[in-house]
């Protein structure tokens, strides 16, 4: 029984068969983060790095760490189809994560972006990633993006000139907004992702082995 | 003074005793009376609905009933506070006095802040357009480049020296390493420092913060019996300009700081050769460069060569800003006056740590209200 | 037929234009004063794109100048055209500027590009 479910989860078009080339980025600090795809055996170290968030009020990071939280679990135990999570790292250290969902080739459910690392950035430069990923590797036409905190609304509806559409996101039906592939590859990637390829060896070595520390937010007082 | 930065858990009134607690324990005021208290707030009243701080804060540290007064200049309201509290003492009425600045200000939203310092500028040739205060930055600083060359590198060099200085300093809002490859040579400074008003940038601009800063003003007589470590007020200026930029005489030229300097000047008998170190009012980085030149520092249009020289930095001739300042010491409007007189007092004393400018013996520190409308400089003087 | 013009003050004393109007010189603190016109055409002494706009703004950018005029006269204010550069020629026109307070439209005077700049 539990073969067929996962033979219906794993369907005819299938995202792991097209890997995310790691590239580095260079923060304001003058640091560099390494942003690569996250293997499935990975996801337990993200949702150790997560989870004292789920509890955090400021910004909406409980609602995101939360909703992360069960879609990168649904993806590790084969309940989820075709979600990917991107990993921002500077020295060996998890700064960021990213997801999406790709309903199929073409549309895409954006879904998170958390930033352990505050003030540099992080997120903007991880939810540019994964727009790349999706738009420039597997073929998207479409990316439906939602936003639970302030911040989120301002950058990305703003910054990213996303469209209203009147259709409920999946994320708790709120109003989804969207880009396309053509006003992406015009108008959003010129202006808004940047990185550099490939990433040196060392580094992108280093990245495989995440550290953890304790997310900024907690430290803020 | 307290530490600078997001105080979520504090109230305006717990930053203001904080940092009185504290610069009354410094100065040991248990040997005196203090006659009076001035506290500077610009936005007390519009952003923590309080608006009698001043007798509040009387209240509060057990020293009534001395006399109150609240200051408010626009951002320029602590270093008012100061030339209030000098002109007290100097003039005989009062012997000791505690100024306290403050500000609450990150718990408001960004566009509203920005919206109540906007109130600065004239109501109905700038205001009323839609001009802010990073706007008046950023027509200045197109201004300066077309006519001095200082360019975004320099611009982005100033930030980083500031930042540096202030990583030195455990009072300062900001403590993050940047470099000139992050904010501006590499293409993703695109993301990691955002046009606010072109040419202005993120990191070109002092962020929103919160926090006191404090200090004890008395006689020369009275600094004998409290402490030994007083440090001696040379001089004071205040002076202003036409409130609309674009009526100024030169809209580049700080007129009200060059007229202020030379009143603290002439008062402290000093030229800005005698000069050490500076606390300027860097709300927007060019402003480091115009008002050390228009201060008479440096000639029109020479500072950012004198940045690039290596001359302002903590280790250089003439330190400018070595807590930080605005931009990463951080600005809650009202304290910021107050906080520059604290600094070059650390400074002088030798109590400044790692940031510590060596031969600190005279320093200078100048606040604006808006953008330069109305300026105020001080003097002060070690042994 | 009344097309709205830039009216300031001139002082009758010394002659000293200002704007906005006043009711004490700037110069000499004289009372004597009468209105002017301030002029049709000026050149842009510097600009920008404001992209952090105050609330009731809707464009996006907001471009801003200061606008001389060849009496010497400056004026602050919005710039219909989204390519400026300093020294231009640029005409006062009376046009909506924003929202006010409680969603009133503000009107006022803001500038375009003349006929005739490269």
């Amino acid at each position: 029984m539990t073969e067929d479910i996962e033979a219906m989860i794993k369907l005819d078009w299938d995202i792991s068969k097209k890997p995310y080339p790691p590239k580095v980025i260079k923060l304001a600090s003058g640091e560099s983060m390494v942003v690569r795809e996250a293997s499935r055996e990975e996801v337990p170290v993200l949702l150790d790095a997560i989870r004292p968030l789920t509890t955090v009020s400021k910004d909406y990071y409980d609602v995101v760490a939360a909703r992360m939280y069960s879609e990168l679990l649904s993806w590790y135990r084969y309940r989820a189809r075709n979600e990917f999570c991107l990993v921002g790292v500077v020295d060996g250290v998890l700064a960021g994560l990213v997801n999406n969902r790709h309903i199929n080739e073409k549309e895409v459910w954006s879904h998170h972006t958390i930033a352990l690392k505050r003030g540099g950035r992080v997120g903007a430069h991880l939810f540019a990633a994964k727009h790349e990923f999706s738009f420039e590797y597997l073929g998207a036409e479409k990316i439906y993006v939602v936003a639970e905190s302030p911040i989120g609304f301002r950058r990305w509806m703003n910054e990213w000139r996303l469209v209203e559409t009147g259709i409920q996101h999946e994320l708790q039906g709120a109003t989804a907004w969207v880009i396309t592939r053509d006003a992406y590859l015009k108008d959003a990637k010129p202006r808004l992702v940047f990185g550099e390829r490939p990433v040196p060896k060392d580094m992108l070595e280093q990245s495989k082995h995440l550290k953890l520390v304790t997310p900024d937010v907690l430290e803020e007082k | 003074m307290t530490k600078f930065g997001r105080h979520d858990d504090k109230s305006l009134m717990d930053l203001l005793v904080e940092a009185s607690i504290k610069a009354l324990e410094d100065a040991h005021a248990e040997r005196a009376r203090i006659d009076s208290v001035y506290v500077a707030t610009m936005l007390a009243g519009e952003l923590t609905h309080q608006t009698c701080v001043a007798n509040a804060l009387t209240d509060q540290l057990g020293l009534l009933p001395a006399s109150a007064q609240r200051i408010e200049n626009g951002t320029a309201s602590g270093s008012s506070a100061i030339i209030n509290a000098y002109q007290a003492v100097a003039s005989g009425v009062c012997d000791t006095v505690l100024v306290t600045g403050g500000e609450k200000m990150r718990h408001a939203p960004a566009a509203e802040i920005t919206d109540w310092i906007s109130t600065m500028t004239h109501p109905t040739a700038e205001y009323i357009h839609g001009v802010t205060l990073p706007s008046l930055a950023a027509m200045f600083t197109r201004l300066y480049m077309e006519r001095y060359g200082v360019t975004r590198e320099h611009l982005a060099k100033v930030a980083v020296k500031n930042h540096e200085n202030a990583l030195k300093n455990p009072y300062a809002h900001i403590h993050q390493k940047i470099t000139v490859e992050g904010i501006y040579k590499s293409p993703e400074s695109e993301i990691n420092n955002p046009v606010i008003s072109d040419p202005i940038r993120l990191y070109d601009c002092c962020p929103v913060t919160d926090g006191a800063a404090s200090t004890v003003l008395c006689s020369a007589e009275m600094a004998k019996k409290m402490s030994a470590k007083a440090i001696k007020i040379g001089g004071v200026g205040n002076a202003t300009d036409p409130l609309a930029v674009c009526e100024r005489k030169d809209p580049i030229v700080l007129n009200a700081l060059k007229e202020a300097a030379a009143r603290a000047f002439k008062m402290a008998d000093l030229k800005p050769q005698d000069i050490d170190l500076a606390e300027l009012h860097d709300a927007f980085e060019i402003l480091e460069f115009a008002e050390s030149e228009d201060a008479g520092f440096f000639e029109k249009g020479t500072a950012h060569e004198a940045l690039e020289n290596g001359v302002t930095s903590l280790t250089g001739e003439f330190p400018i800003n070595p807590s930080g300042g605005l931009k990463a010491r951080g600005h809650p409007v009202g304290a910021t006056g107050v906080a520059q007189v604290v600094e070059l007092t650390w400074q002088l004393r030798g109590e400044a740590g790692e940031r510590q400018v060596r031969r600190a013996r005279r320093g200078f520190c100048c606040n604006f209200a808006g953008f330069a409308n109305n300026v105020s400089a001080i003097i002060l003087e070690g042994e | 037929m009344s097309e709205k013009q830039l009216v300031g003050t001139k002082c009758n004393s010394c002659g000293k234009i200002m704007y906005p109007k006043r009711v004490v010189c700037s110069n000499c603190r004289a009372r004597d004063l009468a209105d002017i016109q301030i002029g049709d055409e000026g050149k842009l002494l510097t600009y920008t794109s404001l992209y952090a706009t105050p609330e009731g703004i809707d464009q996006m950018p907001l471009v801003l100048g200061i606008v001389e005029f060849d009496n010497g006269v400056r004026v602050t204010g919005q710039i219909e055209d989204r390519e400026v550069k300093i020294g231009d020629r640029l005409l006062p026109i009376w046009g909506l500027l924003r929202k006010g307070k409680g969603g009133k439209e503000v009107y006022g005077f803001k500038f375009k590009l003349s006929v005739g700049n490269e």
